[in-house]
């Protein structure tokens, strides 16, 4: 399933660079964009319930034509919870009373495409599609006392919103949108850290 | 123009990325930063035992050496698992009237850089505890189960139940640890916090009672 999704991502980004030879020059993009992440389903249940409002994310982009766009995508969201104190069995005849904190930070890298369905339009919606890796760092605190793993895993996105452009026709604007982002981790008897994501940031031309 | 306005969004982000992650232990209370963990013998009736006997002193273990300590917070914590195994049902006795168990109370430290597993503090339990204190010269002690998972890296208290009830019996002249109760954490070697972390122990050992 991650093979073919990842075979798909490079046939899209083959066929844009391909579009891109035949379109005239475009200027490359930055977006920087400040992102609040909600967790949901099993990384909600488990792990963090907490919405996170400590992440950003970045982009280079290379607009291969009006409508649509590619490039890299990397960021990063601080996930942080503190349960009250419970008692936890551990074994069959143990018992730990501890107040247990879980710090999740996730640096996602993945390679992304924009679609821009109405490039002339004042405000420009636009729908994306991205697939990658997740660098995930995960703490776990029995009271003072800590735990920690390091993981690469996999992670897909999907996402729609719009950009709001400086001036008409400009390449560089405001920028209000959302993703699902799915992330599988099998670790410990956890299953994902899939998350809802809100971002507001700007983009604007590096070259 | 340009290449400044990336370079500066390339350092904002990093700023972002040092300073937006949340430290899990400045976020902790000293009470919040404590674990009790307790552990028994499962095939043991604890309603079988009605007297006991605690230690007069508690054993210091620092470092795989140990040495017998009375200040005020070691008192303060024998004062506390004898409430707290009075209010149990268990009636305290003098060791020489054959008490059905023994309560023995460990302050342990490492000052080391290191790190010493609970194992290694079982390890030698008898150099800590000469069976011969209980009534029991030429015996060793028995420990079913350990907490191999957890380490110490600052200090603890331990309380351990000892069943001198079936150590006349036992053929291995083993007594038997039936019963174990660990705190850890910030602050907890003081007179004034000791009550209330015996109690926690009790308080997640239901099964400890006479009936």
């Amino acid at each position: 399933m991650k093979k073919n999704i990842i075979n798909c991502c490079l046939l899209i980004v083959s066929i844009l660079f391909t579009q891109s030879l035949m379109a005239q020059k475009n200027p490359l993009t930055m977006e920087l964009n400040y992102n609040y992440s909600m967790p949901l389903s099993g990384f909600k249940s488990d792990l963090v319930s907490n919405g996170s409002a400590r992440g950003f994310r970045g982009s280079i982009m290379y607009p291969f034509n009006n409508k649509i766009a590619g490039g890299v995508q990397f960021g990063f969201q601080d996930y942080y919870q503190k349960y009250p104190r419970a008692i936890y069995h551990s074994g069959p005849s143990q018992d730990i009373s501890a107040v247990i904190s879980n710090s999740i930070q996730t640096t996602p890298v993945i390679l992304k495409a924009k679609y821009y369905p109405l490039p002339d339009s004042y405000v420009r919606p636009y729908i994306s599609a991205g697939a990658g890796g997740n660098l995930v760092n995960f703490k776990q605190y029995l009271g003072e006392f800590g735990s920690t793993q390091t993981n690469f895993g996999f992670l897909a996105q999907a996402g729609v919103g719009i950009m709001v452009p400086f001036k008409k026709m400009s390449t560089s604007g405001f920028y209000l949108g959302s993703t699902y982002d799915y992330a599988p981790y099998k670790k410990d008897g956890y299953k994902d850290l899939s998350s809802l994501n809100f971002q507001a940031g700007i983009n604007f031309e590096i070259r | 123009m340009k290449a400044l306005l990336a370079k500066c969004g390339l350092v904002c982000l990093s700023v972002i990325y040092i300073g937006c992650t949340k430290d899990p232990l400045n976020n902790l209370t000293t009470g919040e930063s404590r674990i009790y963990i307790t552990d028994h013998d499962s095939a043991i009736s604890f309603t079988n035992y009605k007297t006991y006997s605690i230690s007069d002193s508690v054993a210091v273990i620092e470092n795989g050496q140990s040495r017998r300590q009375l200040n005020d917070a070691d008192q303060a914590y024998l004062d506390a698992v004898k409430k707290y195994m009075n209010r149990a049902g268990y009636q305290m006795v003098s060791k020489n009237d054959d008490p059905d168990l023994g309560v023995n109370v460990n302050h342990i430290i490492s000052t080391s850089t290191g790190v010493i597993s609970y194992g290694d503090y079982w390890g030698d339990y008898g150099g800590y505890w000469d069976p011969y204190y209980w009534g029991y010269p030429g015996y060793g002690y028995y420990i079913p189960y350990a907490y191999s998972i957890y380490s110490i890296k600052e200090g603890a208290i331990s309380v351990d139940i000892l069943d001198l009830k079936s150590a006349s019996v036992n053929e291995n002249k083993k007594i038997d640890v039936i019963w174990t109760g660990l705190i850890r954490g910030s602050g907890i070697f003081n007179t004034n916090v000791a009550d209330s972390q015996v109690q926690a122990l009790f308080d997640q050992s239901s099964y400890l009672k006479t009936n």
